[in-house]
């Protein structure tokens, strides 16, 4: 069966995926090979994941997104997630997935600020 | 509607996404609130996972239950695969046999108000669950 594929832009340095649907777990690890390709591809200094639409995060898909980022940053690439609702944040603390290497904005216009941050701070370590 | 049984059939990923979406509807129809609802459905998530990853298949039922005029959620997950040989094990926060986090009985646990597990080797496992609405 063919998994739903989660798009991927590309503004500048970075991409952008905003997850629209409840990922299965199969469409969840295709999105996670998808994004570390596209970010070979692209050489994309950023990503922004963007979770406004999703109201439920559960164990698999939390654990998912702590390896894209440990994958990403292998990869010299920073990773923002953004638009956690709140009945999310909350389960995922109660889960105990407080995902503490994870970089986080309120929503993708913030986002948006604090990659343009990094990134250029990346760009003065790398001078 | 007092008492009426929802029930998913857990056969593949795509089936947990479907038992959450239906807790969660069983959940906002009984008139529990966002967050609740969150936990409920992530609860169903990690439970309905366990079904898939350890026994392959089996069931998530989903009914409205009434105790001294307070209203709630029952969930019952039913799998006749392996079984649990050591509850207190898989009940500690980090403890996987898979490619889990360890994060889902326990996890489920904390979202739910009352939680029980009774578990036969080699006959199956069974787990109720339960929220009541505040």
């Amino acid at each position: 069966m063919d998994s739903l594929r989660i798009p991927i832009l590309k503004i500048g340095d970075i991409l952008i995926a905003s997850i629209q649907v409840a990922l299965h777990d199969a469409s969840a690890v295709q999105f996670k090979d998808d994004l570390l390709q596209k970010i070979h591809d692209t050489r994309a200094k950023g990503v922004i994941i963007d979770l406004t639409a999703l109201d439920v995060v559960d164990s698999f898909i939390g654990r998912l997104i702590a390896d894209i980022t440990a994958m990403a940053g292998l990869m010299g690439t920073r990773v923002v997630l953004t638009g956690l609702q709140p009945a999310v944040a909350i389960t995922l603390v109660e889960l105990g997935l407080e995902l503490p290497r994870v970089l986080t904005a309120l929503n993708l216009e913030k986002g948006l600020i604090m990659m343009q941050r990094l990134t250029e701070e990346s760009d003065d370590g790398s001078a | 509607m007092m008492g009426q049984l929802k029930t998913a059939v857990i056969r593949s990923d795509l089936d947990i996404v479907i038992a959450r979406t239906m807790a969660r509807d069983v959940a906002k129809a009984l008139g529990f609130g966002a967050i609740d609802q969150a936990r409920i459905a992530t609860a169903v998530s990690e439970l309905a996972r366990n079904i898939f990853l350890y026994a392959g298949t089996g069931n998530v039922t989903v009914r409205e239950i009434d105790k001294n005029a307070r209203k709630g959620i029952e969930i019952v997950c039913e799998d006749q695969g392996p079984g649990i040989t050591n509850i207190d094990l898989v009940m500690q926060d980090g403890y996987s046999t898979s490619r889990g986090m360890g994060m889902g009985l326990p996890g489920a646990k904390r979202l739910m108000d009352e939680f029980n597990i009774r578990s036969t080797e080699n006959v199956g496992t069974t787990i109720t669950c339960r929220k009541w609405r505040s």
